[in-house]
């Protein structure tokens, strides 16, 4: 027994003083791989937009919908419920759009100072948004990317859906008659993670309701990377958001499968990279980034003309190596100005971010283009809720009367098309054209 | 019997766990070259104040700081072997990602970088009492460079943290990379400064980001 003891002992110390070694029976044999899978391959015969390199598109609210209209919405999105609806004294909006070239126009409950009555327009009609296509043309702004809000299109909402359909009808058809790049922008804001997964059923039924991936009924709707393209924001802020990373990266999965059937941008926060501030400190956002083809951080609200370069400088170098590094594409997002005065009812946001007649705008151009960005985001084209729109607003001294509160104008001083005729500078820059600098160009 | 195979394996225990220390020494090291990506030529840098190169053992809390040598190397080659997070902070080029590196003896980790500011066309001469630099700037990002400045120094390892004497410029302005800059340097008036010795001089410029670093181009020896 004293032996069997001394045995044990050394067979135990020979375990513990021991290298870990490989001895034991051979692995069985590796199951055969399954056999790969064949990446779809789209025709792409007569498509215009072939990748977002090097264009410049800005993003399409489109959800604005005006009392009389056939969505049946109201004063959607002019409306603000802190305040009591769509009436002086109370709106959302703080720009008014220039309502000179439109053809189907609605009275609304605002007046001029000579009692003439203030018109808006309605997104739901097909003759306002060829309006805006047509815009685009004009400028040069090479298309949109067109925003739809999950919490927007959910069967709940019939409505709801009803008019985001209607509203990408309308600028599908225009896309095309304009030769405009076209492509759809999912919004999570406000998800649960149902939400979430309930986009691919709903980006499914557009795919066959549009034909969006047919190169015939489609040929502006933007690829990259040989697949149709399609946009899903709002992934990895820490603002306390229902759903998760995790879950996005699961819906990317899902959309692209097997087949990698599109290929995905995705809107992430502006400190992405370095997970700080606006950012979840959670690395599996790169590894979800990684996955997707292109990725658009958040600029909005993040700087102002002052700290731009400051803000900026080390972010869009620090972006442009991570992703060239990591094979995904980048593009930086620009906007003019910020002002949130009546959608906040609260008149010290007027203006909170100045425009300074295009100045911060072109620095941002400038900014992006000579830190060797492809192409741009502009934020937006026609959002006028928190005063980013490039498409022709009102001018001071043109604008409705709004009780004890205020609409802002684009100055005096520069024409109603003056940000749309900037944003066709920066287009033509970033197509090779022109000769610019950072120097605002002069019309 | 059973009790005395108790025993024996509680001192088997004891003998095979209780030893002092049973670790290696710090037999590992990590060392290698920042190069330019474009130029391939090494990234000047500052011993003092200057890029370093954090590194944190797995499981362990606290990270370690290598220092970089002026020429744009390093060398640590007593660190012990284990999979550490490496990351170059404070530093004159633009950031680069943590990595995860797992050092197996003595281990070289180059890295390419962009620096913040090329100074290139970079001459220094004497003329009269004076050391006269002109160079180029070309800088990589868009943010303004808020200092150039002309260093010198009896050691090698000159630099604006390590001079006795200096001739700065603030620019606070993006650099025009068609001009020439000058910063000339007047002997006689730098008490340090001793005619009858040899110096080096060495050229730096410095971008407005954060906690970033001069840039320089290399250092020149001249007699007083």
């Amino acid at each position: 027994m004293k032996k069997y003891a001394l045995i044990l002992a050394a067979v135990f110390l020979t375990l513990s003083c021991s290298k870990k070694t490989s001895s034991g029976p051979p692995n069985p044999p590796e199951p055969p791989d399954p056999p790969p899978v064949q990446e779809v391959v789209y025709d792409e015969t007569g498509c215009l937009f072939k990748s977002y390199n090097g264009l410049v598109m800005a993003g399409y609210q489109g959800w604005f919908a005006a009392e009389g209209d056939a969505s049946e919405r109201g004063w959607y999105h002019f409306q603000n419920g802190s305040c009591g609806g769509f009436k002086p004294g109370c709106s959302t909006i703080d720009f008014w759009p220039d309502m000179t070239e439109y053809t189907k126009t609605y009275p609304s409950p605002f007046q001029f100072a000579n009692g003439t009555n203030a018109k808006l327009y309605s997104p739901y009609d097909e003759e306002t948004i060829d309006l805006h296509f047509k815009w685009m043309q004009q400028y040069g702004l090479d298309g949109v990317f067109m925003q739809r809000f999950v919490g927007e299109i959910k069967n709940t909402n019939p409505k709801g859906k009803r008019h985001f359909n209607k509203v990408l009808e309308n600028a599908l058809k225009a896309a095309k008659k304009y030769s405009r790049a076209i492509c759809v922008m999912y919004d999570l804001s406000g998800c649960s993670p149902e939400d979430v997964a309930y986009l691919e059923q709903d980006w499914n039924e557009l795919q066959t309701l549009f034909k969006l991936f047919d190169n015939v009924q489609n040929p502006t709707y933007l690829r990259h990377n040989k697949k149709p393209l399609v946009v899903i924001w709002g992934v990895g802020f820490n603002d306390n958001r229902k759903y998760t990373i995790s879950d996005v990266d699961k819906l990317v999965d899902k959309i692209k499968g097997p087949t990698k059937k599109v290929s995905v941008m995705l809107g992430v926060p502006y400190f992405w990279r370095t997970l700080k501030n606006d950012t979840e400190n959670s690395t599996t956002l790169h590894t979800l980034i990684k996955k997707t083809d292109v990725i658009m951080p958040w600029a909005v609200g993040r700087y102002s003309n002052d700290n731009y370069t400051n803000v900026a400088g080390a972010e869009l170098a620090g972006d442009i190596q991570w992703c060239a590094t990591n094979k995904v594409d980048y593009v930086p997002l620009v906007f003019p100005g910020f002002s949130w005065g009546n959608l906040r009812n609260d008149p010290s946001l007027y203006n909170s971010i100045p425009r300074l007649k295009g100045d911060f705008l072109w620095k941002q151009v400038a900014g992006a283009k000579l830190s060797g960005a492809k192409s741009l985001y502009v934020a937006m084209f026609d959002e006028i809720d928190e005063g980013t729109a490039i498409y022709k607003c009102a001018r001071e001294g043109e604008l409705p009367l709004h009780a004890d509160k205020r609409f802002v104008g684009i100055d005096a001083d520069l024409p109603s098309d003056h940000y749309l005729w900037l944003t066709g500078q920066a287009v033509k820059w970033f197509h090779g054209e022109g000769t610019y600098n950072s120097t605002r160009p002069v019309r | 019997m059973k009790k005395l195979s108790y025993i024996l394996l509680i001192s088997a225990l004891a003998a095979s766990s209780c030893k002092k220390d049973n670790y290696d020494g710090p037999t590992a090291g990590l060392s290698g070259n920042f190069f330019d990506v474009a130029t391939k030529a090494l990234v000047e840098q500052d011993i003092i104040r200057g890029t370093q190169i954090e590194i944190q053992e797995k499981g362990y809390v606290v990270p370690q700081y290598l220092i970089v040598k002026n020429d744009g190397t390093y060398s640590n080659t007593l660190l012990f072997a284990a999979t550490y997070t490496v990351k170059p902070i404070r530093t004159n080029f633009i950031a680069l990602e943590a990595q995860e590196v797992t050092l197996n003896g003595q281990t070289t980790l180059d890295f390419n970088v962009t620096p913040y500011i090329r100074v290139t066309n970079a001459s220094i001469v004497k003329s009269g009492t004076k050391v006269i630099a002109t160079f180029k700037l070309q800088q990589n990002v868009i943010n303004n460079v808020n200092k150039i400045g002309l260093y010198a120094h009896e050691d090698f390892r000159v630099g604006e943290p390590m001079r006795q004497a200096e001739t700065e410029r603030d620019l606070n302005a993006v650099s025009d990379p068609n001009a020439t800059y000058t910063l000339e340097m007047d002997i006689p008036t730098k008490d340090q400064l001793k005619t009858g010795k040899s110096y080096y001089f060495r050229i730096g410029a410095r971008i407005d980001i954060g906690e970033a670093r001069f840039n320089y181009a290399p250092t020149v020896k001249i007699d007083l």
